[in-house]
């Protein structure tokens, strides 16, 4: 896959765009959550 | 090089100007101790997003690790998973916010501080902050090292003339400014790291002829594997070492594991959790900073194994030759090769944002560490009330303790800094540290017990058994006449894989034979 015939590194590669699309739609989705939590004063 | 020196010389002017224009906008901001500690706990998303990442990637991430990856190949692309998900999704998600709560519940302004309240400790907190600051100018004079060196080939000035640039400027906004200063200012490094780097991914595949094009060009290249990589379990750019060979243990216990799960445990990095005002800051944090590694980890490794493609198609050798065997140049040839000129000088100014940023966030973590943790709260007691002064002092004092390491400890043992520093935080700090924020029954006895244990038994194991360390340490070989004490794979795995452990099954057995916290200061550490 990719011209990587290792599955354990095109596995890697894979899982850094996954992990980071996943933060990404992590922090869209929680947007505006938890802003209702004590501030400081 | 070709760059035109005096081109080069406005940008850095500028980019300098800019850089005292924050730190004066930090100095202006800073009140009282909260803000000069933590940022007041009023930073924004994006800025803490950057500051984090900026601080965890330093030169040496870029250069050293680039340049691992030029020899061993992409299998360090697991570490770069193990930067996104444990170093910024776990860390913000799970670590964070409860790190947060209990900083502003106990009212904690440093990493040592937040463990020592939460265990009722002032031993927690000097020793810690003892620890970071006796170990922390080891990192920040490799930092220092990467960044004056740059310096010295870029501007064609003195090297000892660079370091005392270098540290001159950053100390000026790290001792006026504090933390704000160091966080506005790695926001825009952060900035510019990210564009550097983005455009150097893009150039690479380009010059490749495309992303299959080029990983394909460089798993035909297996059977050019040196000898002697090969007979240490290298198969090629493009697959993992031999599962259980000394390429594969250095690998993953040391790079991927130590350097993984090590930046959990990193004061540096946590006490910047208790520097946004709620939740929703850490959340919308984990959007920046999750793409900004992937830019920043994921483009220095594949990038550094693609310079053997590169390499082998214009002049048939591979990086490490053409670096002459010294890896921390494989990045710097492949740029001022493949690249254009005009991107030369770009991503210099990257290289220098990476070590400015995380060299004062060094300053700064030392600083507090000595005058605040250890010095304040330590020593007197907690009595005087001169917080920022006594801080401010200790900075000029470990920084001046970096620059004389950078000069007086042999390249060999500056080299291992980063991973020396990583795996010493991970068997300090980390077992107490998860402790703190996930069970309750853990004990002031406990914690204690985890930090001594996981701090000398990681002294330990690199004095005496780890050989990266061990040998040009020499206090092996003075006491014993060995190198190390044990042999075979023993002296490829890394502390951490020892220490680590070894501070958690104390920090668990000896909790549950002791009495554990009152209710009472249980309710006041998790109140919501």
């Amino acid at each position: 896959m990719l011209g990587i015939d290792d599955p354990q590194i095109w596995l890697a590669y894979i899982l850094c765009f996954i992990s980071a699309v996943g933060c990404m739609i992590y922090g869209a989705l929680k947007w505006n959550d938890g802003s209702d939590d004590r501030e400081v004063e | 090089m070709a760059l035109s020196t005096p081109v080069l010389g406005v940008i850095i002017l500028i980019y300098l100007m800019v850089i005292f224009y924050l730190g004066w906008l930090g100095y202006k901001k800073t009140k009282q101790t909260e803000d000069y500690m933590v940022a007041g706990r009023k930073i924004h998303p994006y800025i803490l997003a950057l500051s984090y990442g900026a601080t965890f990637i330093s030169t040496s991430a870029i250069i050293g690790f680039g340049g691992a990856a030029g020899a061993l190949g992409m299998g360090l692309l697991w570490l770069a998973f193990m930067n996104i998900f444990i170093g910024i999704f776990i860390a913000f998600v799970i670590f964070g916010s409860k790190t947060r709560r209990m900083g502003l519940n106990l009212g904690a302004v440093t990493f040592p501080e937040l463990l020592g309240r939460r265990y009722q400790s002032r031993f927690i907190q000097g020793f810690s902050g003892a620890l970071i600051g006796i170990f922390m100018p080891l990192y920040a004079g490799i930092v220092l090292i990467g960044g004056a060196r740059f310096l010295e080939s870029t501007l064609e000035i003195n090297y000892d003339v660079a370091v005392l640039i270098l540290t001159v400027i950053v100390a000026a906004y790290v001792i006026t400014g504090g933390l704000i200063a160091v966080m506005y200012t790695d926001a825009l490094q952060g900035t510019l790291m990210f564009i550097g780097m983005a455009i150097l991914l893009i150039f690479t595949y380009i010059k490749l002829g495309g992303v299959t094009a080029a990983h394909s060009a460089l798993t035909s290249m297996s059977d050019l594997v040196p000898e002697s990589l090969a007979a240490g379990g290298h198969l090629g750019w493009t697959a993992m070492p031999a599962f259980g060979s000394p390429i594969w243990w250095t690998l993953v216990s040391t790079l991927i594991l130590g350097v993984g799960i090590g930046v959990i445990a990193q004061p540096q990095l946590a006490v910047r959790f208790m520097t946004v005002k709620n939740d929703t800051s850490l959340n919308r944090a984990v959007l920046v900073g999750g793409p900004f590694i992937l830019m920043m980890t994921g483009v220095a490794f594949t990038v550094g194994a693609l310079s053997n493609a590169y390499f082998h198609q214009t002049v048939g050798k591979i990086s490490v030759v053409v670096a002459g065997g010294n890896t921390d140049l494989i990045m710097p040839e492949f740029i001022n090769s493949a690249m254009p000129e005009t991107f030369v000088i770009l991503f210099m100014l990257t290289l220098l944002a990476a070590a400015m940023s995380t060299l004062s966030s060094q300053f700064h973590t030392m600083g507090t560490s000595i005058g605040h943790d250890f010095y304040r709260e330590f020593i007197k007691k907690g009595e005087l009330g001169q917080t920022i002064n006594i801080t401010r002092a200790a900075i000029a004092v470990t920084i001046i303790a970096s620059v004389i390491l950078a000069y007086i400890l042999p390249i060999s043992i500056i080299a291992r800094a980063t991973a020396i520093f990583f795996g010493l935080c991970a068997a300090a700090f980390l077992p107490m540290y998860v402790g703190a924020l996930f069970w309750k029954r853990m004990t002031k006895a406990g914690a204690v017990a985890s930090l001594l244990v996981g701090t000398f038994s990681s002294l330990f194991w690199l004095a005496f058994v780890h050989a990266s360390e061990a040998v040009p340490l020499g206090i092996s070989k003075a006491i014993f006449g060995v190198d190390t004490i044990l042999t075979g794979t023993w002296t490829v795995v890394d502390p951490i894989l020892v220490a680590t452990p070894l501070a958690f099954i104390v920090a668990i057995v000896v909790s549950l034979a002791t009495k554990p916290a009152s209710k009472e200061h249980l309710d006041t550490c998790f109140k919501k």
